[in-house]
């Protein structure tokens, strides 16, 4: 791997998307030597990246793009098969945001080292189908989750990651078409015809519901609706919420639904039909929640 | 959709980019690692270098508890085949024992990756069988008692009788012969200290029919193919899972081929490598050169060969003024005659001689032709090591590169001196004043090394004996044709007055030795060595692994002994010791290229000997080391490889500076003459070594176009497509790139005859060297025969069925395996397999326990017993669950010397049958006199240098020679030299 002062061809430059890969990991002395070369703000707290890369935001396109919306699965093979078919033996989680962005990097590298234009071509449609298939696919809605709860560190993180993302995207076009995780993804079931366990479910894998619910969000709830909030895990927190006020939390998940399609619409320059279908899955679960709150009983 | 980001986003993030890398550039020139690792940052999971000394893992065995293990990493390289691939020692910080073997990806060779080999050096290290003291015989010799000495008995009287050898003026009664290559030249210099012209080697068993063909193309005896980026990669050999640098050169196929690159095999056998392959063709054996030509046929015809590079590069003004003199002196002209040369070679006429299908020949021909200057080639053993003429495949290999200008291009082919550094040592001692003829004999002027394989024949023949003959990692009794010959003489004390072997664990030769030294594996020894493996140059640094761990923590360890497992020593500080004691008061001129420079009158130690070589001879080495506070010595130790230079494209293309041209003379073909001194060089690779003109100076250069210009190292300065030197050497009929019949030759082979390739590794094992490492073991034990459906039918025989292979001089008893992955008519078996023993001592997990027969020269072999478990300190030898051990086939076969290369064509003609009533498997029947009388055949097909040496010597002084003698040592015996071809002539 080279710097890219001396290729310069990739836009962004590929260096620029392996430091910010590396602030991905849990940082050490590495990591803060890359964050102030970046400029960011302060210095990686372990503590903070555990938070938000372990508790809160697990930095996992499988999470994301999953219907499960859970690590592994149908979603981490595709991506797995994504590095096979560029003829690289999967690393053991593939779907690791440092892991695509590094791929990314190198598949700018080759680009810009391939002697032969046909040949460099066939890199840039690889690097293309990998931004748009497992990169741009989530990170945008992904980031806009962390920089909501992050600390100065790692929004600026977030930020350079997102403008570098939109970056790439424009210049390499948009998708040939909706990336396969969205186009394979069911939507969120409505539970008075699936019952409540697989609309919980739903709700909480984001490329169903189309919102990202992280435990800080939940919490944040319990505080404005001055509900108790039970510690376990989200489902949990989401059941007992619901369980103690069920019009005012739908409601409340309603607004939240709401909020996020405004984001999403934000990333329809960038990102386009991508940014459609995020907003469009959030809309949905807005227009559903809606109704579930207007008839929930009251307490 | 926005152009993202907006154009002052895209600046920002830019310069972003740039700080970063400014920053990763300051970081990684002080030898740190920018990002940090294991990391997913590299797509590679490799220890970062700043925490080599302090590596924590969690322990397996503790699982499911989380328990940390600390270690110590430390770089060495592999010693299993020739590639030299970084490993890197994972030392456990508390016991000091090396706990695993994994990639080095410091090394820019193997770059972190291994073949299996590589962490099976583990078993090495902890075989139980392992020899670990020195042992001297007790009974007669191959009688296999044995008593426990010290290393001064042994020295002393090894040294003993190699001093009285050289002051009785008898040193050619002393003799090293080398297995698996240490460091380049370290052992050559020891001998030329001694003055003896003792150096053998294995290579005329491997790879000299491979090495006399590059030679005489390009004055360099190796290619060095730049595979990663070419554009057609075409091998004769099984490369991507066995071949030379197999694990280097694979890495390096695979990119090219996820680039895009075609991969052409040309293999008779389904290797591995074959599967690979877009394109694989499985000739008859012995039909490659003629395949090779017709595709040659085939650029020239089409006139799609590179004129430019075929006007400026080729001697074709020589071929021309030598072969046609009254004709027109043109390139016009020349390209008549070539067109001429090679109309012969069609792909009908391959066709015929191959049993490949023209159209299938002619699809290749247009890919090769489509490769442009981005055409890499490769064969090494294979069919050059296979056949009579075995020498013309690389010739008409390199033909292709030649033709297309694929010749150190990006993707082409190089010599391989320009990607190997050889740095220039602490001592240069002179060359040895004697010829050697038991392993120069006359009858081989244009060997390309040793004669090793007829060293019994030669002493039968009573051409000399030996007083001292070291067998150094290595192993003839097994390894070469006709071992039984070996034994014979091994055991006549007249003969071999004191057989001595170096070898780190047994082996069926050293069960005839008189003394078994121990010497260590890839981590208990210091070796130096380069080898071409890309467009680069780059030194790696083979170290004892546990020394440098107990320095690391401040001990000083002045002696290997100390450290390795038992007894085990090191060669260099052997070699040094034992050179002393041949010359304890310094009064034979032998122990000043063994004392220190530093301190007078005290030995050399092996940290002086490579500081002085990091110090003085690796440009650029103590600039980096320095740049991250170290002594180039610290520097190797803690990385094991630096590389010098990458991208050292067309060298033949430099121009000679003006101050290397000091009263010039240009012959009529081209060739520059200087009296400009040749400039010291660090680099003491071997090249060849074109003879001065007649008023003695040095050829410097070849005048291309009106300028001069490096060119290559031979007579003529240029790619020699015409050999003068087979011309006037008694070979006129060979001096172009052609094709010889082979011996095994369809027309040759009788009616029930068929085609026994022997020659074919397995993946996972190499030679004896990677025995009794139980991983390996375990996947590959036993060598079956291939053999074709339709000849197993024919003979009536299915797999598993017991079967007797008669050669010229005996038979061997194997079980069939029956597989379409051979041609029908040919028979495979590969040469890893069938170790033995006579009694106890010896391996226990690969060799079988044989019974030897001898009445007078007829020999058999019954095996006793297979491999089973046993006891022993490694629980593993108790889970053993295999018996087969395989044949071994090579004592049933007669030597074969190619007449002008020299190496043993392997090849054998064979009949095959079901195996008769009373036959067991593995039963081997030879006779040594049949064995001898066929030696004498192939003798009678030389042409010796006493009677065709053009001008008084024994060898063409150009030609490379490992250690070789003065020049007065070459004159022929009762001659005097004459000069032949003349500069200007």
């Amino acid at each position: 791997m080279g710097d890219a002062g001396r290729r310069g061809a990739a836009d962004p430059p590929a260096e620029l998307l392996r430091a910010l890969a590396a602030l991905a990991e849990p940082p050490g002395a590495a990591q803060a030597r890359i964050g102030d070369v970046l400029g960011l703000p302060g210095t990686p707290d372990p503590a903070e990246y555990t938070n938000l890369f372990a508790f809160q935001l697990y930095p996992y396109a499988s999470v994301y793009c999953g219907a499960e919306g859970m690590l592994g699965g149908e979603a981490r093979d595709r991506v797995a098969g994504f590095w096979r078919a560029l003829g690289r033996i999967p690393p053991p989680e593939p779907d690791h945001l440092s892991a695509l962005l590094a791929l990314y990097a190198a598949l700018a590298d080759q680009e810009a080292e391939e002697p032969d234009r046909a040949r460099a071509l066939l890199r840039r449609q690889s690097r293309k189908a990998l931004l748009w298939e497992h990169l741009a696919s989530w990170l945008f809605p992904y980031l806009d989750a962390l920089e909501r709860i992050a600390s100065p560190f790692y929004r600026r993180w977030a930020a350079l990651l997102r403008e570098a993302l939109a970056v790439a995207a424009g210049a390499l076009g948009p998708p040939d078409g909706m990336p396969l995780h969205l186009r394979a993804a069911p939507g969120l079931p409505d539970p008075r015809a699936h019952g409540a366990a697989a609309f919980l479910h739903g709700l909480l894998a984001p490329v169903r519901s189309g919102i990202i619910l992280v435990r800080a969000d939940l919490a944040r709830a319990a505080r404005e609706m001055g509900l108790g909030l039970r510690i376990g895990e989200r489902r949990f927190v989401l059941e007992s919420l619901l369980a103690q006020d069920p019009g005012w939390t739908l409601a409340w998940l309603a607004r939240e639904a709401g909020s996020w399609v405004v984001r999403h619409r934000a990333h329809e320059a960038a990102t386009g039909p991508v940014a459609g279908f995020w907003a469009g899955r959030a809309e949905a679960a807005s227009r559903l929640l809606g109704e579930l709150a207007s008839c929930a009983p009251a307490v | 959709m926005r152009e993202g980001g907006g154009r002052l986003a895209r600046t920002e993030l830019a310069k972003l980019s740039e700080r970063v890398s400014a920053a990763r550039r300051e970081v990684e020139a002080r030898g740190e690692t920018f990002y940090p690792g294991p990391s997913r940052v590299h797509l590679a999971s490799y220890p970062p270098k700043e925490r080599w000394d302090d590596w924590v893992e969690l322990d397996s065995r503790a699982w499911p508890e989380r328990v940390e293990k600390r270690y110590m990493l430390v770089p060495t390289t592999c010693f299993n085949c020739e590639s030299a691939c970084g490993l890197l020692a994972y030392v456990d910080r508390e016991t000091l024992a090396v706990r695993k073997f994994e990639g080095n990806p410091e090394h820019p060779g193997s770059r972190g990756r291994n073949c299996a080999k590589g962490p099976a050096t583990l078993n090495q290290v902890t075989d139980p069988d392992r020899i670990l003291y020195p042992l001297r015989r007790a009974g007669k010799r191959g009688e296999g008692k044995w008593v426990r000495v010290s290393w001064d008995v042994a020295l002393d009287d090894i040294a003993a009788r190699i001093r009285r050898a050289i002051l009785e003026e008898r040193p050619n009664e002393v003799m090293y012969h080398v297995g698996r290559p240490g460091e380049d030249g370290f052992t050559e210099r020891v001998l030329a200290a001694w003055g003896v012209d003792g150096h053998n080697t294995h290579t005329n068993v491997c790879s000299s029919g491979g090495r006399t063909g590059y030679q005489l193309w390009m004055g360099l005896d190796r290619p060095s193919p730049d595979h990663a980026g070419a554009r057609v990669i075409l091998l004769v050999s099984s490369h991507l899972e066995a071949g030379h640098y197999f694990n280097p050169h694979a890495q390096r196929i695979l990119e090219a081929k996820q680039r895009g690159a075609r991969l052409i095999v040309v293999d008779t056998r389904l290797s591995n490598t074959a599967t690979h392959a877009d394109y694989w063709i499985a000739p008859h054996p012995g039909s490659e050169a003629a395949v090779l030509l017709a595709i040659a046929g085939h650029l020239i015809r089409t006139r799609r060969y590179d004129r430019e590079f075929v006007r400026r590069w080729w001697n074709w003004q020589e071929y021309l003024a030598r072969e046609h003199p009254g004709g027109p002196q043109t390139f016009e002209a020349f390209e008549q005659v070539l067109a001429q040369l090679y109309a012969a070679y069609t792909f009908e006429f391959a066709a015929a001689e191959s049993g490949v299908d023209a159209a299938v020949l002619r699809e290749i021909a247009e890919v090769v032709a489509g490769a442009g200057t981005r055409l890499a080639t490769h064969t090494w053993r294979s069919a050059s090591a296979g056949n009579l003429g075995g020498w013309q495949v690389p010739r008409a290999l390199f033909l292709l590169n030649a033709l297309l200008g694929a010749v150190a291009t990006e993707g082409g082919t190089y010599p391989n001196a320009w990607n190997k550094f050889v740095p220039r040592p602490i001592y240069m001692p002179p060359h040895p004043p004697r010829w050697n003829e038991l392993t120069w004999p006359p009858e081989y002027p244009l060997a390309t090394n040793e004669m090793s394989f007829l060293l019994p024949h030669l002493l039968k023949d009573g051409r000399g004996r030996l007083e001292v003959y070291f067998t150094r990692v290595y192993n003839p009794v097994w390894t070469n044709p006709d071992g039984f010959s070996w034994i014979e003489v091994l055991t006549d004390e007249h003969l071999v007055g004191l057989h001595v072997a170096l070898t780190p664990t047994w082996n069926e030769t050293a069960f005839f030795a008189d003394y078994v030294l121990p010497m260590g594996h890839a981590s208990e020894r210091h070796d130096l060595h380069s080898y071409e493996q890309y467009d680069g140059q780059w030194i790696a640094f083979r170290q004892p692994v546990l020394r440098v761990a107990r320095e690391r923590l401040g001990e000083q360890v002045a002696d290997t002994r100390r450290v390795n497992p038992g007894e085990v020593w090191e060669e260099n500080e052997f070699w040094i010791e034992l050179s002393w004691r041949v010359d304890p008061e310094g009064r034979l001129g032998i122990r000043k290229y063994f004392e220190s420079q530093r301190r007078p009158g005290e030995k050399l130690s092996v940290d002086e000997y490579y500081a002085y070589i990091f110090e003085h001879s690796v440009p650029g080495l103590p600039e980096r080391a320095a740049a991250e506070g170290l002594t180039p010595l610290e520097y190797m130790r803690r990385y094991g490889a630096y590389e010098l230079r990458r991208g050292i494209g067309p060298l033949h293309e430099e121009a000679v500076p003006p101050e290397e041209l000091e009263d010039v003379r240009v012959d009529a073909r081209g060739r520059v003459y200087t009296r400009s001194p040749a400039p010291s060089s660090p680099n003491i690779v071997p090249t060849g070594s074109p003879e001065p003109d007649a008023e003695g100076r040095r050829p410097v250069g070849v005048e291309v176009d009106g300028r001069v210009l490096r060119g290559f190292p031979t007579p003529s300065g240029r790619l020699e497509f015409y050999s003068a030197t087979l011309a006037e050497w008694g070979w006129p009929e060979h001096a172009l790139p052609g094709y010889i019949r082979s011996h095994v030759h369809r027309g040759a082979l009788g009616p029930d005859q068929m085609v026994l390739i022997s020659t074919f590794r397995l993946p996972v094992q190499v030679h004896t060297r990677s025995a009794n490492a139980k991983w390996l073991d375990e996947i590959a034990h036993t060598n079956p025969l291939w053999i074709h459906p339709d000849d197993a039918r024919r003979l009536g025989v299915g797999t598993g069925d017991l079967v007797r292979v008669e050669t010229e001089i005996g038979y061997f008893v194997v079980r069939a395996w029956v597989t379409e992955g051979i041609r029908p008519g040919v028979l495979a078996c590969s040469h890893h397999m069938g170790r033995w023993k006579v009694g106890e001592v010896g391996q226990r997990q690969m060799m079988a326990t044989v019974a030897l027969d001898r009445s007078e020269g007829r020999w058999a072999m019954r095996q006793r017993s297979g491999a089973g478990p046993y006891t022993s300190a490694d629980p593993d030898t108790l889970r053993i669950w295999w018996t087969d051990v395989g044949v071994h086939q090579n004592l049933t076969f007669p030597v074969h010397p190619d007449p002008v290369s020299g190496q043993h064509c392997w090849h054998q003609a064979v009949r095959v049958r079901r195996a008769a009533p009373g036959d067991r498997y593995g039963d081997i029947a030879v006779d040594t006199q049949q064995a001898h009388s066929v030696y004498r055949a192939w003798l009678a097909l030389t042409r010796p240098a006493d009677r065709y040496s053009p001008d008084g010597t024994r060898r063409p002084y150009w030609l490379m020679r490992p250690l070789r003698p003065t020049k007065d040592a070459y004159r022929l015996p009762g001659r005097r030299t004459e000069p032949v071809g003349a500069p200007g002539g």
